[in-house]
């Protein structure tokens, strides 16, 4: 127990460079917020880090994998922008049903999903985010196929009308930390165990008394809700959806994002989302060797740092706690 | 009108069951999952074409030239990078990321060398149909069906009948006691990557004439396929044949009878409800944890 009580000086040091790194953030994101394209780059990252918690908490913590959520995020968007063409529901609530009919869908997909392991998942996952896309591409009546759709109306919010990209941002922006913080709070709470035992051993938590059903089910359930709501935000905040966004790469760039931050921890969706949102952004310029230069990227981060970038983070922390002569927790 | 049928669903059938086949063999060898290996088999077809068309070589020379590159690509991949991962200390997940990127990078390196226009494959055969049972057929059709009975057979015969063939198997099945009796593990296992591509190079060239050379016509064939193999029993050779086939008459029949707008939506939906009532597939093949 000796080594967890930290010292009154360190926990000044610590708070210190927290508030460090918070003004350092705050100062870029608020010199950015001056130009809209910036900005807009800004939104990305921020509906990217709710969509990946979302995929975070199905894969990182519950352990099963998933390569169709951009079904939930093509769900999303799609239920929120003809709710509010058609039938003229104020965007706020449109958007609210998206997430919960994203939530519906997850519901169904986990009822089979729950019993799969491995292969067996990831290929129910990818003929889900398939059937999706191939549902949205053909069915003109109400998606209007590959055209897509146009004119998704903006925010509107006690009065006040979203239309810069900068209002967007302190909208998503403190949804993706009230996100953040409530996936910590979660993973630290009784169910957040529960998942965590699920994923490391399904027959020991059953044996503890875990219903390993129930929990796989909401992991899915919470996982689809979250990656629906960020559909929903991105297609209110781009005004045009067609289903070529929605596509099995979509799935991959999730995954990437996550993988790439790292799972099972608390900020690498934010780390990933925000690293590879501005890396293909800035890889725009390249045009035609975009993708490219993206995947040659990624191979090289993932030979640097094989457990992508908080799994680097937690080995300097460990060393350097190493170096002060203290007892290093495996890492989890 | 039937017989057409069967003929188009087989032939597609084998090339699922061919690309699934390669899945089975990295799954055994190494326990790992490949996402790259339509793109394999698109890559294959470009190379195919390439050697074809702008070289003019024959056919059977632009068959085998794609077939060694695309072992050696398969082998460099395994040996370069997946196993440089593994020793890495690199979680199982994160080599699903590399076979992501290289996927990526097969797909847009295509891109770039050879356009993203469809390009047309020249006929292989001087005739333009041949007659089976009463109705013709493209005989570039029945070369599909025709390399893809070959590969099957041939990559059967090499895995029972060869001494490195058995060695394989016994290093998929005990990598430790293999390696003690001897066998070289990690060469076994680059094999099998290498094999793995190789095959879905070879069935790409002969697809090209039939569905024509593009960027994505990997991505498709490379899911179907891994549907196959999985409702098959993921691991199981024969399990990738049949289930391949299963999904060709499906979406052969489905496309013809009912609607071919939602054939895949139809094909994917059915996939899940083979899934839910079979989770391990037709094979029974256990799947590791």
């Amino acid at each position: 127990m000796e080594q967890n009580k930290k010292s009154a000086g360190q926990i000044i040091n610590e708070k210190k460079f927290l508030i460090l790194e918070i003004i350092i953030v705050a100062l870029i994101t608020a010199y950015m917020l001056r130009g809209t394209y910036p900005s807009l780059i800004l939104c990305f990252i921020c509906i990217n880090t709710i969509a990946v918690t979302g995929l975070d908490i199905l894969f990182g913590y519950t352990g099963q994998v998933s390569f169709g959520h951009a079904g939930f995020y093509a769900i999303g968007a799609y239920t929120s922008s003809i709710l509010s063409i058609k039938l003229g529901i104020p965007v706020v609530i449109s958007m609210i049903i998206a997430a919960l009919v994203s939530m519906f869908f997850g519901f169904v997909i986990a009822i089979p999903a729950s019993k799969l392991v491995k292969h067996f998942l990831s290929l129910l996952t990818i003929a889900f985010g398939n059937m999706v896309y191939i549902f949205l591409s053909v069915t003109k009546d109400l998606t209007n196929g590959f055209s897509g759709i146009l004119n998704i109306p903006n925010l509107n919010l006690f009065g006040f009308r979203f239309k810069s990209n900068q209002s967007y941002f302190f909208l998503f922006a403190a949804v993706a930390i009230l996100v953040l913080i409530g996936k910590k709070r979660l993973i630290h709470s009784r169910f957040g165990r529960a998942l965590i035992a699920v994923r490391e051993n399904p027959h020991a938590a059953a044996g503890m008394g875990i219903n390993v059903k129930y929990y796989k089910v909401m992991a899915f359930a919470l996982s689809a809700l979250l990656t629906g709501l960020a559909g929903a935000f991105y297609a209110h905040l781009i005004g045009f959806i067609s289903p070529d966004g929605f596509n099995n790469n979509q799935s991959n760039v999730f995954m990437t994002m996550l993988l790439f931050g790292g799972i099972a921890s608390s900020f690498g969706p934010l780390i990933g989302s925000t690293i590879l949102t501005i890396v293909t952004e800035v890889m725009q310029g390249f045009v035609r060797y975009q993708m490219l230069l993206y995947a040659i990227f990624i191979l090289l981060v993932l030979f640097c740092m094989p457990n992508g970038v908080s799994g680097v983070i937690a080995n300097i922390k460990s060393r350097i706690a190493k170096r002060k002569g203290k007892k290093v927790e495996p890492r989890a | 009108m039937v017989i057409r049928l069967i003929i188009g669903a087989l032939m597609i059938g084998s090339v699922y069951g061919v690309v699934g086949i390669g899945y089975g063999l990295i799954y055994k060898a190494s326990g790992l999952m490949s996402l790259a290996q339509g793109d394999m088999l698109m890559f294959g077809a470009f190379l195919g074409i390439t050697f074809y068309k702008y070289l003019q070589l024959p056919f059977i020379i632009a068959l085998l030239l794609t077939m060694i590159i695309m072992f050696m690509l398969g082998m460099f991949i395994e040996r370069v990078m997946v196993t440089k991962l593994i020793e890495k200390g690199a979680q199982t997940v994160y080599i699903i990321l590399c076979t992501i990127s290289i996927s990526m990078i097969l797909q847009n390196s295509s891109m770039l060398t050879w356009g993203s226009n469809v390009l047309q494959f020249p006929a292989i055969f001087n005739s333009a149909s041949v007659k089976i049972f009463g109705v013709s057929v493209a005989p570039e059709n029945l070369l599909v069906l025709g390399v893809g009975i070959i590969i099957m057979v041939a990559l059967q015969l090499f895995l029972t009948k060869t001494k490195f063939g058995i060695s394989m198997r016994a290093a998929a099945q005990d990598e430790v006691a293999a390696s003690a009796l001897g066998i070289n593990v990690p060469l076994t296992k680059g094999t099998a990557w290498g094999i793995a591509s190789m095959l879905a190079g070879a069935i790409g060239v002969v697809v090209g004439p039939v569905f024509g050379v593009y960027m994505s016509m990997g991505a498709m064939i490379g899911q179907k396929a891994f549907a196959g193999a999985v409702v098959g029993g993921y691991g199981n050779m024969f399990g990738a044949i049949i289930g391949g086939v299963f999904f060709g008459f499906l979406e052969t029949f489905v496309s013809a009878y009912l609607t071919s707008n939602y054939k895949d939506f139809i094909t994917f939906g059915i996939l899940i409800i083979v899934m839910i009532l079979m989770p391990k597939g037709i094979f029974n093949e256990e799947v590791m944890e």
